[in-house]
């Protein structure tokens, strides 16, 4: 009897963490300032063994600048490439996406609303634009696939796609209507929508680290149903699977992601629709593997894109969605023509 | 998209100046603009629109606020011209809207508003006179000009020389030091911007005796947290317009607690718009700056 | 087994599937025969809860609804006429996902029961050599025996299959059809399925049901069904003299 090849050996687990360990040292060692490699090393291992810190300005840049940002970095990466292998898998659809199914502006549409018309939740910080960004995500999500099916029973690839961009006009027109007539928190709103990882902090680590674990729990506890997903919805129900649970138990699960994602960062594109086509052509399309390989390559991915973006025009940092945009679409030219080629 | 926006920020916080002016005696008042036309009106201007709040604030300065009919939205300084109908600037211009107010002269900043729309109101009889200066030279230069619209070059002369002195007395009070200011434009939650060299920034502080930490950049650039920390400037200048809280915010930011600026608090929230625009009050922000850095009081010395 | 009554499928106002009833008993080859859109395909679909229908089915006693899906793919294993695979799959991966509904969760990687289930299945249908195959390059043969294979390691009691010839050359078209006979003489298992060609449903059915227009023209053992008026009514033409004349050229 063959012995099932579904899951990655734990070698490749151990790779995995490796290639990330080692793309996350590189990012801390480097940066917009210059500190030696020398005195970056002594700064970790001191502070990962509980040791004195030297003095100098290059304990704070790397612990409370650098870490927490490569960290944050990392885990949207993780996020946001997650999500779009699941969303690609559910709808059977290498073009969906956060950004191109509009779920993104749609949570941004929501946090918008959330610093516009001041809703907040007691007792955390910033838990209003975080809810009503998810709310909107999840609902973004519901009123654009039953547009589509509405519209478009056989729910194409193309239709859905297109109803997304039209929902993203849509809302950045609302969001446009807003502004207008909010004009005293104008200019929080407006940045708003732009993100930024600059500033980010060890407590938004924590918010997108926990909604990963959730989250991504869900998602990865779902790799079987995804596979049926991507293999065609009629033959998952065929075998037995509950589709209206699973599909919707998924879509709540991504709303939440991108929700935290972009109430965190702002939108940053391409990250979720190139990532996991890239990994799905390296190991294939087969969830239990994809899932996991597509959440380390879009933490390597957007570190390697983040770190491009602190250091190419240094001291000037350049917009991350910039990098992503732009490495994002020429290996996704150079895999595909080889990919062609060779197959 | 963020592009779109940031220039939306500037047009918010800037908000434009001027030109080359060529003075006309009598009666006729002819000037050039910056897009090299020249303006020629058979007496001077009595109906004008501003849209830009520095050429808002200079004919005001010079004593022409009964002459304007209408304002850009963005213009809300002094407090009185809020009274006046106000119109939207940029690419949305309504040139229905500002026909009907029928003025003369129209002042316009280079910002959005299309060539085709320039045009137009052209095409109906209003004089459209394009503002955009960089320095103080170029304030001086676009008082000048309105001064000249309007036939009141002795007030914009004086308002002239009232800047000059001010920013005289103020260099003459400091001596020259190698202290540095880093000015922050927008603040880190939305990703640091700075201001760098050819900003009125830049040349307040040269005014008061000191270097800008990020003068090796030119024009507003976002800018890494790092380097700010690794430039470790002697004062932090915000001019954010974030409100009352934005000193204190500085001041608790994680990691920045061992900048000298931080350790001894000297952070100021200054008036961005007064600092920002193109205009006349950028006198009273190099006093507000001269005032923070040297903790003194600025008392004008008699003539 | 399975049983229909009164089942009414509707698109809009277009009323595919009018008040049929049916039985599918242990045992039974049950052929849906009829003309195109006489509705065969759509009573499939509420077969297998795939469009919403009005009327009852049940199987073994129990309405299909208030099955779980798992527990009802346990029992009813259902070949679509439409398939295609969306991504890059492997032949054996596309067969392994028939296991779904027997071992889930965390038990799904020690199913080895399962894995026998889809050895054998991969034999039965020729497949075992594509295993490692891509499924986006399989010919429509192939792919069609890798959903019928898909299936058969699902393990169910009863067949549900449209159009299980479609894109199968002859020596497949033998092969799968004798191949599920055989599989239906283990006692408690029972086919229901459409078949387009007349010669196939007479070689291998035990029962039938002619359809035209949604409606049941007439049903019972397959003799008494496809008889030349009842074809005559339903086709309009003479079929048992054109299948004559066919065979004729062969001698």
């Amino acid at each position: 009897m063959k012995k099932k090849t579904d899951h990655f050996s734990w070698w490749m687990y151990a790779l995995y963490a490796l290639i990330l360990a080692a793309v996350m040292l590189l990012c801390i060692c480097v940066g917009s300032v210059n500190i030696p490699l020398k005195n970056t090393l002594t700064v970790m291992w001191n502070t990962l063994w509980g040791l004195e810190l030297p003095q100098g300005v290059s304990k704070n840049i790397i612990l409370k600048v650098r870490l927490p940002r490569v960290m944050n970095v990392a885990l949207v990466g993780a996020c946001l490439s997650l999500c779009g292998a699941a969303m690609q898998g559910l709808l059977r659809n290498p073009l969906a996406d956060g950004t191109t199914l509009g779920v993104s502006s749609g949570a941004s549409l929501g946090a918008v609303i959330a610093l516009a018309f001041g809703v907040a939740l007691p007792g955390m910080e910033n838990a209003g634009t975080v809810g009503m960004a998810i709310v909107f995500a999840f609902l973004s999500l519901l009123l654009i696939l039953s547009l589509s099916y509405v519209l478009d029973r056989s729910m194409s690839t193309h239709s859905i796609i297109l109803i997304g961009v039209i929902f993203s006009m849509f809302t950045s027109s609302a969001m446009n209507l807003i502004i207008t007539f909010a004009q005293e928190q104008v200019k929080s709103i407006v940045f708003w929508t732009m993100g930024s990882l600059s500033g980010t902090h060890y407590r938004h680590s924590l918010l997108l680290a926990a909604g990963l674990l959730v989250c991504g729990g869900i998602i990865f506890g779902h790799a079987r149903e995804l596979n049926a997903f991507a293999v065609g919805e009629d033959n998952a129900r065929h075998i037995g699977v509950n589709v209206i649970k699973v599909k919707l138990t998924i879509l709540i699960a991504v709303s939440v992601l991108i929700g935290i994602c972009v109430s965190v960062s702002g939108t940053i594109g391409f990250v979720g629709l190139v990532m996991p086509h890239m990994t799905r052509m390296v190991v294939g399309p087969n969830h239990k593997r994809l899932l996991v390989s597509s959440v380390f390559s879009g933490a390597v991915f957007l570190m390697l894109a983040d770190l491009a973006a602190r250091t190419l025009l240094s001291p000037v940092e350049l917009s991350i969605g910039v990098v992503t945009s732009l490495v994002g679409a020429v290996a996704f030219i150079i895999i595909f023509y080889r990919t062609r080629k060779a197959g | 998209m963020s592009k779109k926006i940031v220039s939306l920020f500037l047009v918010l916080l800037m908000c434009i100046g001027m030109c080359n002016a060529a003075i006309a005696q009598d009666a006729a008042v002819s000037v050039t603009d910056m897009y090299g036309r020249e303006i020629v009106l058979d007496e001077p201007a009595k109906r004008i629109i501003a849209m830009t709040p520095a050429d808002c604030e200079i004919l005001c300065a010079i004593g022409c606020e009964d002459l304007l009919v209408a304002r850009g939205e963005y213009c809300d300084y002094p407090e009185s011209i809020l009274a006046l109908p106000s119109l939207t600037t940029g690419g949305n211009l309504n040139v229905e809207e500002i026909l009907a107010l029928e003025p003369q002269v129209i002042l316009m900043g280079d910002m959005n508003q299309s060539a085709e729309q320039v045009q137009q109101l052209e095409d109906n009889g209003v004089k459209v006179v394009v503002s955009q200066s960089t320095d103080i030279e170029g304030v001086y230069t676009a008082i000048r000009m309105i001064s000249a619209l309007v036939g009141k070059t002795d007030a914009g002369e004086q308002v002239i020389a009232d800047m000059q002195n001010t920013f005289t007395a103020i260099s003459e009070l400091c001596e020259k030091s190698d202290k540095t200011i880093y000015f922050e434009v927008m603040p880190l939650e939305w990703g640091l911007w700075t201001a760098g060299a050819q900003t009125f920034m830049h040349e307040l502080a040269h005014v008061c005796g000191m270097e800008n930490a990020f003068a090796d950049l030119i024009d507003w650039q976002p800018i890494s947290q790092e380097q700010v920390i690794e430039r470790d400037p002697d004062y932090i200048v915000l001019v954010t317009g974030m409100g009352e809280t934005a000193a204190d915010e500085v001041l608790s930011r994680d990691g920045w607690e061992d900048m000298k600026a931080v350790q001894n608090k000297l952070v100021f929230n200054a008036d961005s718009y007064a600092m920002t625009r193109p205009g006349p009050r950028l006198a009273q922000s190099a006093i507000d700056l001269y005032e923070f850095l040297y903790n003194t009081e600025f008392v004008e010395a008699a003539e | 087994m399975l049983k229909g009554e009164h089942v009414t499928v509707r698109y809009g106002d277009h009323t595919v599937v009018n008040d049929l009833s049916f039985h599918l008993r242990e045992g039974m080859w049950l052929m849906l025969a009829g003309p195109n859109g006489a509705g065969k395909s759509s009573l499939i679909h509420a077969v297998s809860q795939g469009v919403p229908y009005g009327g009852v089915i049940t199987l073994e006693g129990k309405d299909v609804r208030r099955y779980k899906p798992t527990q009802l793919a346990q029992k009813i294993g259902v070949l679509s006429q439409k398939n295609n695979v969306g991504y890059a799959f492997s032949v054996e991966e596309v067969v392994s996902l028939g296991r779904y509904a027997h071992a889930r969760g965390f038990l799904a990687g020690k199913d080895e029961q399962g894995d026998a289930q889809v050895e054998y299945a991969l034999e039965l249908t020729g497949l075992t050599g594509l295993r490692k195959a891509n499924a986006l390059k399989l010919s429509g043969g192939e792919m069609q025996r890798m959903f019928l294979a898909q299936v058969f390691a699902q393990d169910p009691s009863i067949l549900i299959l449209d159009e299980p010839a479609n894109h199968l050359d002859l020596v497949y078209q033998k092969h799968i059809f004798s191949l599920i006979s055989e599989w239906l003489k283990t006692p408690g298992r029972a086919v229901l399925s459409v078949v387009h060609d007349l010669n196939l449903a007479k070689k291998y059915g035990t029962h039938a049901v002619l359809m035209n227009n949604g409606s049941c023209v007439a049903q019972g053992e397959l003799a008494q069904v496809l008889t030349p008026q009842n074809l005559q009514t339903v086709y309009n033409m003479d079929v048992y003299g054109w299948m004559r004349e066919m065979l004729a050229q062969w001698q």
